[in-house]
């Protein structure tokens, strides 16, 4: 459980660590559409983030038990 | 009374205020190395969230971040991308290195490395790096403070002056309280900050704009260039994706090698208090978003400052608020620069006695004594940073940045210390000599970066490098420690083999 829950948080980060800069970033790299009034790419780099707070949780309530 | 006299009483009340939150918690630690310096291993998570998220979020954040996105676009994106990142592998060595002060009495991360490697050496050398590399961050931050206060007063309030104003509020609370005094300021300046951060993201592109969406429509059609990564850089020209991905990656690295923060880990109450720090740290990093915000309304803005690090004075001042907020803002942009300052003096003086001094010396020092010298150390440090300060013409970002490739090189032997059994102290304190005279090489002539990358990300492999070869090429350390040490940080009780 601990293991599995340390493996997807790992491949999250990379993934993330891909996602945010050259040349992942590429594909995502535009001003619209608009995401609640803010541009994709920023939009898209704030949800990598807010992703974050959802592995973390994850990753809490496996350790605590 | 003028506008600049109620600013600068706004700014007597949030300094009063911050000096009573550091005064008192004073008395509740013992008189001991652990006490100050780690507040007896007590943090609750209260403390833990505001010493992380405040320690990371400094005047560069609440001065720089704006002063990035109306200068650079996009380019502020990696302050955004990293802080999540960088936090990420401490989930797991937080809790690690954790466990092990708590049974060998570590209380910075050059005396967890020197007990690993079974060499003062190695304390020794990582806290030389770790001192190099501090001093010019509190320098930083004493001058973002000198620069709000110059700007708000118009001028009443010299840089000097408001930098030692400011530095003189918390040297007399880490005097006085150690790690203690750090902690509960940093949750008074970290609720501030986030407070204002918000109030006026939100507030400006209201009034100038009527929302953040008109906002970034008017910038799509007038400066697309900006809103795409990697933006632009220092002088205007397009920003390459190879500085914008290295910037990313080295901050990543580097984020939790900084002492003030690995040190924290010796002072969390335990382990699911780290845990849950880090689980909570991204909503600390949206805060990132409403300064943003005010950065990219400043640039359709009718005039800009001569520096953009002094964006969002620049609006406050001349949008027409009134005296009284403006003052609030200041208080919280102070907040902002003294909730990291306060953290870096109190952890550069700690590594000072500790590792450096305990391993040049030789001698141990009573608990009592080298505390008295931790107070001396903080106030030494914070001369020499407000001499550093002072000159103008310093570019504050790029000291920032080249302390980052500093600070990165302590990762191998980090990183070596919990998982490579076959690392030696010789291999580790190579390297740290290697990729930090690497990266001091580049930082001086940076036309032979290799592909535009950051200076740091070149030494590290250089560090690396070094590390490996030389360890390999040295007697391995002694199995049955290492064995049981790593055991230890595992949580695990290890057999005798």
């Amino acid at each position: 459980m601990k293991r599995s829950a340390g493996w997807i948080a790992a491949v999250y980060f990379v993934a993330m660590a891909v996602a945010i800069t050259f040349p992942g970033i590429r594909p995502f790299n535009t001003i619209r559409p608009f995401v609640f009034g803010i541009p994709f790419v920023f939009a898209w780099v704030l949800a990598w983030v807010l992703g974050s707070l959802v592995i973390f949780v994850m990753l809490y309530r496996t350790y605590s038990k | 009374m003028t506008s600049w006299q109620i600013v600068v009483a706004v700014v007597a009340v949030y300094l009063v205020t911050n000096l009573v939150v550091g005064l008192l918690p004073g008395s509740r630690s013992s008189d001991t190395v652990a006490g100050y310096v780690a507040g007896d291993r007590e943090f609750g998570t209260l403390v833990m969230y505001f010493v992380t998220g405040a320690s990371v979020f400094s005047a560069f954040a609440f001065l720089g971040g704006p002063g990035w996105a109306f200068s650079r676009g996009a380019a502020a994106f990696y302050i955004l991308g990293y802080g999540v990142l960088g936090m990420a592998p401490y989930f797991a060595l937080g809790p690690w290195a954790a466990r092990l002060g708590r049974k060998h009495g570590y209380v910075t991360q050059g005396a967890m490395l020197a007990h690993r490697f079974q060499s003062p050496w190695v304390a020794f050398t990582a806290g030389i790096v770790s001192v190099i590399a501090i001093i010019p961050y509190v320098a930083l931050q004493m001058r973002g403070a000198g620069i709000v206060l110059e700007q708000v007063t118009d001028g009443h309030v010299p840089l000097p002056l408001g930098a030692a104003i400011a530095y003189g509020v918390v040297l007399i609370y880490v005097w006085r309280s150690g790690v203690m005094g750090v902690g509960w300021t940093n949750v008074f300046q970290g609720v501030l900050m986030i407070g204002i951060a918000w109030a006026f993201g939100i507030y400006i592109p209201m009034k100038l704009y009527g929302g953040v969406g008109p906002m970034f429509e008017a910038l799509a059609a007038a400066r697309p260039e900006m809103l795409t990564a990697p933006g632009l850089d220092a002088s205007g020209n397009p920003w390459t994706p190879v500085a914008y991905s290295s910037a990313v990656l080295v901050s990543s690295l580097g984020l939790m090698m900084w002492p003030h923060l690995f040190m924290k880990a010796f002072a969390a109450k335990d382990d699911a208090t780290i845990r849950r720090t880090i689980m909570l740290f991204p909503t600390f990093q949206i805060f990132l978003l409403p300064l943003f915000l005010v950065g990219f309304a400043g640039v359709l803005y009718a005039s800009a400052p001569s520096n953009p690090d002094a964006i969002m004075p620049h609006i406050m001042l001349t949008s027409g608020l009134p005296a009284i907020v403006v003052g609030i803002f200041c208080a919280g942009a102070l907040a902002a620069s003294m909730s990291t300052g306060d953290a870096l003096v109190h952890g550069a003086a700690s590594i000072a006695v500790t590792d450096v001094y305990g391993a040049a010396s030789g001698t141990s020092l009573s608990q009592h004594d080298q505390r008295r010298l931790i107070r001396w150390l903080a106030v030494a440090v914070g001369v020499v940073a407000y001499a550093i300060a002072l000159p103008s013409g310093l570019s504050l970002v790029g000291m920032l940045l080249a302390a980052y490739g500093a600070i990165v090189q302590l990762a191998p032997p980090v990183y070596a210390a919990f998982l490579w059994r076959r690392a030696t102290a010789r291999g580790v304190v190579g390297g740290l000599l290697a990729g930090t005279s690497v990266t001091g090489f580049l930082v001086i002539w940076p036309q032979w970066r290799p592909f535009g990358l950051h200076e740091g990300l070149v030494g590290l492999a250089v560090n690396i490098a070094t590390l490996v070869l030389v360890s390999l090429g040295t007697q391995p350390p002694a199995t049955q420690h290492v064995a049981d040490w790593i055991a230890t940080s595992r949580n695990r009780i290890n057999q005798p083999s």
